[in-house]
């Protein structure tokens, strides 16, 4: 278990709530502000992205590898979560990033005759 | 039934369990009377006196232009917008409290029942008769038929669930023509899933853990079998919650929303159903961004986020959103902690106020996961007040965006509820018998469980609420 390894007198779970802690508060800050803080530059879409997709890695990293010990556990446990990813990926794929119109414009062989397909 | 210490609680059990149903419901009904009576009218008040105003100033500058033959003034424009921002924020701050006090009543009432039941029917019958011989250290399984029930009670719920809420309002409006067969099917199984819960507490949750059961073969070979069952299961979540996303992500991209519409503004670029070449042309010759004509898509991050498309949000309609965040994380420290302490076997008692909260390590573990249900409670009702505010804006389930956000937030809420519950069992094992190192089983595979609805929760906020 994380608590035997001490950093400055506190164990890994405390330093994990920590960093948790302050990139939550980080981008709850990168939302809030519209603009750069002292600036009238805009804060893009992008660096939004780049924020709230570069927390959410380090945030869900912090809580599987030490809330949920994966660091510590038998390698078999980390495999057995990681093992949806391939679906996950496959559904952001091929669903969440599929083409807008897909639901109209796929082959015949997969469309029933629904009404819905039809009038939509 | 002999806990873990070898105490002999067959009478303090379901005492306890009566004595905590009923603080609970003391808290639900104080916080009820309190937010949801005594502060909810004075608010009802001050919003019915606003609103009155309103329509007063409303008439008179009518009566005023039609005396003057005129349009009302810029002035007098200015001071109606302002009172109803003012009635509208009344309103809300109406359904903050009165919302936040009906929902800790009514889970402080699912709370006891839970509590007063399962602490009931685990002390009714004698230690010896308790399901698996969990204590007896016979690691065979013994079958149990509870799961299978859960699962039927499930099926009737859902199969009656479509017309579920129409019968209900139905019944309300003593609409003879409900679909009431309907309506029965979803109670029928919800009753068996009552049943099922209270039977699988009954003889398959006992209250001392030892003689956990180990796999024996591949690939959890010498693993603890409830452990690695809860990795599978929580796999299983993964996916369910990886729909929600991909569907979301799936119609997000099609929806023509406000940062949609400004890039492809900016980049002149013509995205069909959202932005036309009109509309590029006139944001390149200058004309106002107000005026230019568009049919935007709302989504819950528009009314919440500041700088939204719906011009509703700022900090108080993100505060509920960013708490929720903060308690979740929280929880799961608090949860760790209560681990942490369990496992200790060289526990001390800490000094300072710490100390007089928690004077012995049973205290210690059962305060901590006090604290990550009133936590995990606070989340559930900050939801439900945030979702009354986006219902009062005009952000209902009847849209694809509100479908989809309310549907993902929803399952997200069931799951920190279910996980209450649960946690319940554990507050009231903590109080009775306690844990130690040999028994902490259950608060670490409950923890699992409940770090996984955090992870959720790191994706569903900022995909739903600042994207």
């Amino acid at each position: 278990m994380g608590e035997h390894k001490l950093i400055m007198g506190k164990d890994i779970y405390f330093w994990n709530f920590i960093v948790l802690m302050f990139f939550t508060l980080f981008e709850v800050a990168a939302v809030f502000f519209e603009e750069y803080p002292g600036t009238d530059i805009p804060v893009s879409k992008s660096v939004v992205w780049a924020i709230l997709i570069g927390v959410g890695i380090i945030k869900g990293y912090g809580i599987a590898a030490y809330f949920m010990h994966l660091k510590d556990d038998p390698r078999i446990y980390t495999r057995t979560a990681l093992f949806p990813v391939l679906f996950v990926i496959l559904m952001l794929w091929g669903i969440g990033l599929s083409n807008p119109a897909g639901v109209t414009e796929l082959p015949s062989w997969c469309t029933p005759n629904w009404d819905y397909a039809d009038t939509r | 039934m002999s806990g873990g210490h070898g105490a002999h609680v067959d009478n303090a059990i379901w005492m306890r369990a009566v004595m905590m149903g009923g603080i609970l419901l003391t808290i639900g009904v104080l916080l009820f009377a309190t937010l949801g009576v005594f502060m909810a009218n004075e608010k009802h008040h001050v919003w019915e006196e606003l609103e009155d105003d309103y329509h007063h100033m409303e008439v008179q500058f009518a009566l005023d232009s039609s005396d003057e033959g005129a349009n009302i003034s810029e002035h007098e424009a200015d001071e109606l917008y302002h009172l109803h921002h003012e009635e509208i924020a009344a309103h809300l701050s109406y359904l903050t409290y009165r919302v936040a006090g009906v929902t800790a009543l009514l889970m402080a009432i699912t709370y006891a029942a839970f509590i007063g039941l399962g602490g009931f029917l685990n002390a009714s019958k004698p230690n010896a008769e308790h399901g698996d011989g969990h204590d007896d250290g016979h690691d065979e399984h013994h079958g149990s038929a509870s799961p299978i029930i859960f699962a039927f009670g499930i099926m009737l719920f859902l199969a009656g669930f479509p017309d579920f809420a129409i019968a209900c309002k139905a019944m309300l409006n003593a609409d003879v023509s409900a679909d009431l067969g309907m309506l029965s099917i979803s109670m029928i199984g919800l009753l068996t899933i009552v049943i099922a819960i209270a039977n699988w507490w009954f003889e398959d949750l006992p209250f001392n853990g030892h003689g956990e059961q180990i796999a024996t073969s591949y690939p959890f070979e010498g693993e603890h079998i409830r452990k690695a069952g809860l990795w599978v299961f929580i796999m299983s979540e993964i996916m369910v919650f990886a729909t929600f996303f991909s569907s979301y992500l799936r119609m997000r991209t099609e929806w023509c929303t406000k940062w949609a519409f400004d890039n492809g503004l900016e980049n002149g670029t013509l995205i069909e159903g959202c932005v036309s070449q009109t509309q590029i042309d006139m944001f390149n010759s200058g004309v106002d961004y107000e005026l230019i004509p568009k049919d935007l898509a709302m989504t819950a991050s528009d009314y919440l986020r500041p700088g939204g498309a719906a011009g509703t949000g700022d900090f108080w309609t993100m505060l509920p959103g960013a708490v929720n965040t903060f308690a979740l994380i929280i929880s799961s420290y608090t949860i760790v902690l209560a681990l942490k302490t369990a496992k200790n076997a060289n526990w001390e008692r800490s000094t300072g106020i710490m100390g007089k909260l928690m004077p012995t390590r049973k205290a210690e573990v059962r305060n901590y996961l006090i604290a990550t249900l009133a936590l995990g409670s606070l989340f559930i009702i900050l939801k439900l007040v945030e979702w009354s505010h986006l219902v009062a804006e005009g952000f209902d389930i009847g849209t694809t965006q509100g479908s989809i956000f309310y549907i993902a937030t929803g399952a997200h809420g069931l799951h920190v509820f279910v996980g209450l519950l649960v946690m319940l069992y554990l507050v009231f094992k903590s109080d009775t018998v306690g844990f130690d190192e040999e028994n902490a089983q259950g608060v670490e595979y409950f923890g699992l469980y409940w770090h996984f609805v955090d992870l959720a929760w790191v994706v569903i906020f900022p995909a739903f609420y600042l994207y």
